[in-house]
């Protein structure tokens, strides 16, 4: 029975990819319409917001601008991407009520849509990033073949959390809000502007807590340290990530039919 | 062939009070249980069963709020039935909404691509019969301009142009409409007609009694959700207007 059923939510999956990929133009598309500059916008907008931490934090930190700036700008990128997908995909349905009332669709193309359109955004923008490297003097290893992997699992994490909040947020309408503040909450307790190895205490505990910190080192062990990621940070995101899916599609498989009836 | 089975299918709807509710509500209730519910249960479809086989051409009446349109819904899948089984055979094509999905912000273009795939043709169809909509909704001009700026008249003749272009097996009509002049509306009525001909079964919620007699040879009259006749157009609707059962 569990398996019939996932097979009609493959197959109605396959059956809408036209949608999903109109889905995914839409948001690249639209945001930056009619703006001189277009989609080169989405190389601008994370570089400058970016370059203006760098000097700040920098400052602040007495650190070296150039490493400093490769150093934040590994960590802000997975983050971003993870933090939009959350934050967006909350109100996925509640955003597209009136198409899910009038037509039916598959439900994930509203979530999967965004997560996707999201890591097209932060593939640009790791094209950017090799750029200033580049640009920097730096030089760029062949570590960094491990990034898809890294992309990969950070996908499957930020997909699964969006998954658990598109669902949760159609019922308690609150939860819209309140993910944005705990998102702030959360970028402070994960090792962005800082390394983890810099902190002590009760603290440095909790940072290790956050699931989120294995996804940041993944992305900065072959950017910063030319390195492949050790096995056992490699295990520890696979298992995160695999979970997080999982309980994910579990949940949303569960209430996709129910959905309609809260919107 | 196409079929349409239906058995005793039920919608429930839940209908809260205050607002929906919220975090805190839903964790305070854990500790207060004996309170009063906060919600009522709707029932807008209560234990319908039928059967349409290919060639019926089906009408569906009953006044407002019969659970017409919800019926009409829960055969296109957008709301599951609480109880109860739909079973269909054929590509069913739900004209509920004409336009549903276009997005203002983009060309006539892009949402004839946009729209296109959300009412389930593939890249290819939209391709093929993407010159004859935009020629059949007589938008050539603007076809290249964001809808946001197109007169109601356009948008309409633009999104009824779309959803009428392909053939569908079952056809699902809520209020036969069509927009625009009165020259639009004279092809727009012979394309519609042209659909439903060709169509193996169909299916329309009108409150047009004549137009019901002209183009079904079936009525199904809903009462409060349930099915109260089923018979040819003249018994039901007669039945319907003097309100014997």
């Amino acid at each position: 029975m569990r398996s019939a059923a996932t097979v009609i939510f493959c197959s109605e999956l396959y059956g809408s990819r036209s949608v999903l990929q109109q889905l995914i133009a839409q948001q690249l598309i639209l945001r930056y319409r009619r703006t001189l500059l277009g989609y080169l916008w989405t190389f601008i907008n994370p570089f400058m917001m970016m370059s203006v931490m760098a000097v700040v934090f920098s400052a602040l930190f007495k650190a070296d601008l150039k490493t400093f700036a490769v150093f934040l700008f590994a960590g802000m990128i997975p983050w971003n991407f993870f933090s939009s997908v959350v934050t967006q995909s909350g109100t996925s349905f509640i955003n597209n009520e009136g198409l899910i009332k009038k037509i039916y669709l598959p439900k994930i193309i509203f979530p999967l849509s965004i997560a996707i359109a999201l890591l097209i955004d932060s593939a640009l923008s790791f094209a950017a990033l090799f750029l200033i490297i580049i640009a920097l003097g730096g030089s760029l290893s062949w570590s960094l073949l491990f990034l898809p992997i890294s992309f990969l699992l950070l996908f499957l994490f930020a997909m699964g959390f969006g998954l658990i909040m598109s669902v949760a947020t159609v019922y308690f309408r609150d939860l819209q809000h309140v993910i944005l503040i705990a998102m702030q909450g959360l970028f402070f307790l994960t090792p962005i502007l800082y390394k983890q190895d810099a902190l002590a205490g009760k603290i440095a505990a909790l940072v290790a807590l956050n699931p989120i910190t294995p996804f940041i080192a993944l992305f900065r062990m072959p950017l910063i340290e030319a390195a492949v990621p050790s096995a056992h940070l490699f295990a520890q995101a696979t298992t995160i990530a695999t979970t997080t899916i999982a309980v994910g599609l579990f949940i949303f498989i569960r209430q996709e039919k129910q959905i309609v009836f809260r919107l | 062939m196409s079929n349409i089975r239906v058995e005793g299918i039920s919608l429930r709807f839940r209908i809260y009070h205050d607002r929906s509710p919220s975090l805190k509500d839903y964790v305070a209730r854990i500790f207060e249980r004996n309170r009063p519910s906060r919600f009522s249960d709707f029932w807008a479809v209560r234990d319908v069963s039928f059967e349409i086989c290919a060639g019926d051409r089906v009408g569906i009446v009953g006044h407002n709020g019969a659970g017409k349109s919800t019926l009409l819904k829960a055969l296109c899948r957008v709301y599951e039935p609480t109880e109860g089984n739909i079973s269909i055979a054929g590509r069913l094509a739900p004209l509920l909404e004409i336009g549903a999905g276009f997005h203002p912000e983009f060309t006539g273009r892009e949402n004839i691509y946009l729209n296109g795939s959300i009412l389930g043709y593939s890249k290819l169809e939209i391709r093929s019969i993407e010159s004859e909509v935009i020629s059949f909704a007589e938008v050539e001009e603007f076809i290249d301009t964001p809808v946001k700026y197109y007169s109601t008249g356009m948008y309409m003749r633009l999104a009824f142009s779309l959803a009428t272009a392909m053939q569908p097996d079952i056809l699902v009509l809520d209020e036969v409409f069509a927009g625009g002049d009165a020259n639009f509306m004279t092809k727009a009525k012979v394309r519609m007609q042209s659909l439903i001909n060709k169509a193996n079964i169909m299916i329309m919620v009108s409150h047009d009694h004549i137009l019901l007699q002209s183009l079904c040879n079936r009525v199904l009259w809903l009462d409060h959700g349930r099915l109260v006749a089923d018979g040819t157009p003249d018994d039901v609707i007669g039945r319907y207007l003097t309100g014997k059962r």
